[in-house]
């Protein structure tokens, strides 16, 4: 008797777990980090299109290459990913084309980031955020002020600043600091950024890609350099803290969709980024992510408290990207980085 | 001898309580109005009435469940047959298979991750739900097989012998006499590899697909884009669940031991 | 079938037999192949056989990688061993009542997510936070300690997260343990320390080694507490194969990495086998 009931327990458990794939409704299976979209805004989809969204996630840009080579560019139909990655993909030949005829608002987008390196042509991607990175300090803790890179040097920070886990964003401001670009193809250049790198190390308290306005917020350390929606968070949550744009120059990225070589379902896709790209979905999507805005029409639609955080100023129109570059500079910038992070203990 | 047995309950008490520290801790927080979690914004239950409302929250935590209990279940049905069939039996390779087998407990998950993803992609198995069961099955067929096996060696062989003198098939002996006695062991194997499977983040991330949201990974992807209190809330549902389990468990089987006894009499 | 003279028990092994070879051994072999093919640009292998990523492995960045990473897992190993032994011993002598208590007790934080268990500890650790807060208010420090992403938080975070396994380990052999001996040596006049050591200890030595195991190997891979705890500053052999396979796209490197720590790993259990003289790592849980 028992043990039929645990037999029919078990295939109970199996053929649950194949119902759900039985159902025949529209999907569109989404891929980017956890947290990019307000929960009305991919609601609002599928009401008015009767598509159902999968919202799947990965941690680091270089694993959903890794899925979309392992599947060929299928499984996913919308993808948002940092520029350098989608170059790669589209190199590979893991992105389509974008079906201008379908995304009636593609002129929404901000010509400033447009036709870049990833994407000169602007035929595969939509532009969904713009991120640049800063310092922010605590002016009580700090008794200097600082105004660039090269402060973050500087002794009496020792142990107290947190950095970003990224390894061209961090050798590229030791570039920046002696004056070069981050996309240097120069070796002997690189290195002497990496030399400098170790010099850095005595006033590193740690790495990390997430969470680093917490870490400033609660006083573990008193300046950090951080992503854009950090700084955003940071501010809001303490707005006696102070935003540094650094003088030596600053680097900007940009988060943009596009859609997979075979993606199941591109006419969905290409209805998706259509959808995000309307002014008032994108304003809204940009005040949950705080990001910078990459949409000109939604730049009005932002409400006051964010407008200034979120619409990037007039005055900062300089800005460089990272781009890849070759294998052997990548290594070695690879290299200085593990060195770097021995160094820091 | 009194005192000295006092001195280990408190030796116990206080490692005990050690361990659960960190986990109060996120209790505690989670009634945390504030959203950044190092500031103490007032007491709220906000972030469960979030909780309750994200729906892929709830999603990945079906598939996390369906997962534990498929791939639970297959390596219960791959261990147990093994560690029966290696005991009744003397081949050289068994001994190098039942190693092998334990391999996938034993090193990083993060290279078992690694070479899932490639030979899936090899081998042109789609990743998602069945991906998923195959790679956690991996990792629990070793908890499910060291535990039968401890349990057969241990095992009384006269009642098997008396059931086979008497004509019962080897099937029927099987069924009858050698299961009921394994019982106990495939559950606390299970327990186990249920646990395993359900906080499995790094193996899943590079074999899940589209449509299968975990909640391990979900866990995982939302602490890389900032600690939210909803996460602790998240957190003290699981503990209350896994505690509703155990007590619910723990009462049913005594209920059926009252019975099975009155029986008996 | 059963005509045959074979022993149908046989067709019990299949399952294991297959799933093994299919998803450990094969997966296994697939990555031995590729840590000898060369990085592609992007994510992936060329078909090129090379042997530089071995010899990369032994530039001096990553051999004391590895050394650093050996001594992390040592010192939190032995941590474990001088705090988990106790705890299994004191278990196994409990009544049966409490001895399934505390058991629970173990298990029920296995089913939370061990992620935010570690998140857990950040509240504790971090500058006025709980930790601070008590030995402020005792007057104990008068400033925060800054304990957070130093090398002693992460030794904390593994102890915290693989203390069970050792405390299982040692608990399943101690039960095991016929307590006829020791009491047949007190009777023949030893004293309850030398009793302990001479035959106790002994006895209990397979389950403490088999926990040593347990502790030791995932203690070289589990980057994600370096990360958390330790700000990512104290680099474990888990966290440059994670780095490579991520951030460097070099798949390749990454397999030699874990080509060689599973080498290291394999030698340290037949070291185990060696001087135990078991097949099979005592009472695993």
């Amino acid at each position: 008797m028992n043990r039929k009931r645990i037999l029919g327990g078990v295939i109970g458990i199996f053929a649950l777990a194949f119902v759900g794939c039985g159902k025949k409704q529209e999907e569109l299976n989404l891929f980017t980090w956890d947290g990019m979209f307000p929960q009305e805004v991919l609601e609002g989809f599928e009401q008015e299109t009767g598509i159902k969204i999968n919202y799947s996630n990965f941690n680091y840009d270089e694993d959903m290459l890794a899925k979309l080579e392992e599947t060929k560019g299928g499984d996913y139909d919308v993808v948002l990913a940092d520029d350098y990655i989608i170059e790669l993909a589209i190199e590979e030949g893991l992105v389509q084309k974008l079906d201008k005829e379908s995304l009636s608002n593609f002129g929404n987008i901000n010509p400033l980031y447009q036709g870049q390196f990833y994407d000169l042509t602007d035929e595969y991607t939509v532009p969904y955020g713009v991120g640049i990175p800063l310092i922010v300090y605590d002016p009580k803790k700090v008794d200097f002020e600082i105004k660039g890179y090269e402060d973050l040097w500087n002794e009496k920070l020792k142990k107290n600043v947190a950095v970003i886990g990224s390894h061209r964003v961090m050798n590229g401001i030791a570039l920046k600091t002696l004056g070069e670009s981050f996309n240097v193809e120069n070796l002997d250049t690189i290195q002497k950024a990496g030399n400098k790198m170790l010099e850095l190390a005595p006033n590193i308290r740690l790495i990390s890609d997430s969470n680093t306005q917490d870490y400033i917020l609660s006083g573990e350390v008193s300046a950090a350099f951080m992503y854009t929606s950090q700084v955003n968070q940071a501010l809001t949550a303490n707005p006696e803290l102070k935003a540094v744009y650094p003088e030596e120059g600053l680097g900007f990225g940009i988060i943009a969709g596009f859609i997979p070589s075979n993606a199941p379902n591109s006419k969905g896709a290409n209805a998706f980024l259509n959808y995000l790209l309307r002014p008032e979905v994108s304003a809204k999507c940009v005040e949950f992510i705080q990001y910078y805005s990459a949409n000109k029409a939604a730049d009005n639609l932002i409400s006051e408290e964010f407008k200034s955080m979120l619409v990037l100023p007039e005055s900062i129109t300089e800005g460089e990207m990272i781009q890849n570059v070759s294998a052997q500079a990548e290594e070695l910038h690879g290299r200085i980085w593990e060195e770097f992070k021995k160094a820091c203990e | 001898m009194k005192k000295k047995k006092k001195g280990s309950y408190i030796y116990l008490g206080i490692l005990l309580f050690l361990m659960y520290l960190p986990i109060f801790c996120t209790v505690f927080y989670s009634f945390n109005e504030s959203k950044i979690s190092s500031v103490w914004g007032g007491f709220s239950l906000k972030w469960y009435k979030e909780l309750f409302e994200d729906r892929e929250i709830r999603e990945a935590l079906l598939h996390s469940v369906i997962l534990a209990l498929s791939s639970g279940s297959l390596a219960a049905v791959i261990g147990t047959l093994g560690a029966f069939g290696m005991s009744k039996t003397t081949y050289k390779w068994n001994e190098v298979i039942s190693y092998l087998s334990t391999i996938p407990i034993m090193i990083p998950e993060i290279i078992l991750g690694m070479v899932f993803l490639g030979v899936f992609s090899f081998l042109g198995i789609p990743l998602g739900m069945g991906a998923l069961i195959i790679a956690h099955t991996t990792f629990c067929v070793p908890y499910l097989f060291v535990m039968v096996q401890s349990r057969l060696i241990g095992m009384d062989k006269s009642l098997e012998e008396a059931a086979r003198d008497l004509g019962a098939s080897r099937i029927r002996t099987f069924f009858d006499i050698i299961l009921p006695d394994l019982i106990p062991a495939i559950l606390s194997g299970l327990l186990l590899a249920f646990a395993m499977s359900f906080d499995d983040v790094v193996i899943s991330v590079f074999v899940t697909g589209p449509r299968t949201n975990l909640l391990p990974v979900k866990i995982y992807t939302k602490l890389k884009t900032g600690v939210t209190p909803e996460i602790n809330a998240l957190a003290t549902i699981l503990l209350l669940a896994t505690i509703l389990c155990i007590f619910l468990s723990d009462y049913l089987g005594r209920k059926r031991n009252s019975r099975t006894t009155e029986k008996n009499f | 079938m059963k005509k045959k003279k074979s022993n149908p028990v046989v067709w019990t092994l299949f399952p294991m037999y297959i799933f093994t070879i299919a998803f450990v051994v094969f997966p296994l072999l697939y990555m031995i192949c590729i840590s000898f093919l060369g990085r592609s640009d992007t994510w992936g292998v060329i078909p090129e056989v090379t042997f530089e990523h071995y010899k990369k492995i032994a530039e001096p960045l990553y051999r004391e990688t590895f050394l650093e990473s050996f001594q992390v897992a040592f010192l939190s190993t032995g941590m474990i061993a001088l705090i988990g032994y106790p705890f299994g011993y004191f278990m196994a002598r409990l009544s049966e009542v409490w001895k399934k208590r505390v058991l629970l007790l173990l298990m029920i934080p296995f089913w939370t997510s061990s992620l935010i268990r570690m998140y857990g500890w950040i509240i504790i650790f971090r500058s006025n936070g709980v930790l601070d807060q008590i030995l402020m208010g005792l007057r104990i420090t008068k400033e925060p300690l800054k304990l957070l992403y130093t090398y002693p938080a992460v030794i904390v975070g593994m102890v915290y997260a693989l203390l069970p396994f050792m405390i299982l380990s040692v608990y399943s052999s101690v039960e095991k343990m016929d307590w006829n001996l020791v009491e047949a040596s007190r009777d023949l006049g030893a004293s309850r320390v030398r009793a302990f050591f001479t035959i106790t200890f002994k006895l209990t030595l397979p389950g403490l080694l088999s926990g040593v195991i347990l502790t030791f190997i995932p203690s070289m891979g589990l980057f994600f507490i370096a990360d958390i705890l330790g700000g990512n500053k104290i680099l474990l052999v888990g966290s440059i194969i994670q780095e490579q396979l991520t951030k460097g796209r070099n798949l390749p490197f990454a397999a030699a990495l874990s080509v060689v720590l599973m080498v290291l790993t394999s030698m340290l259990i037949g070291f185990y086998r060696k001087i135990t003289h078991t097949k099979e790592l005592e009472g695993m849980f």
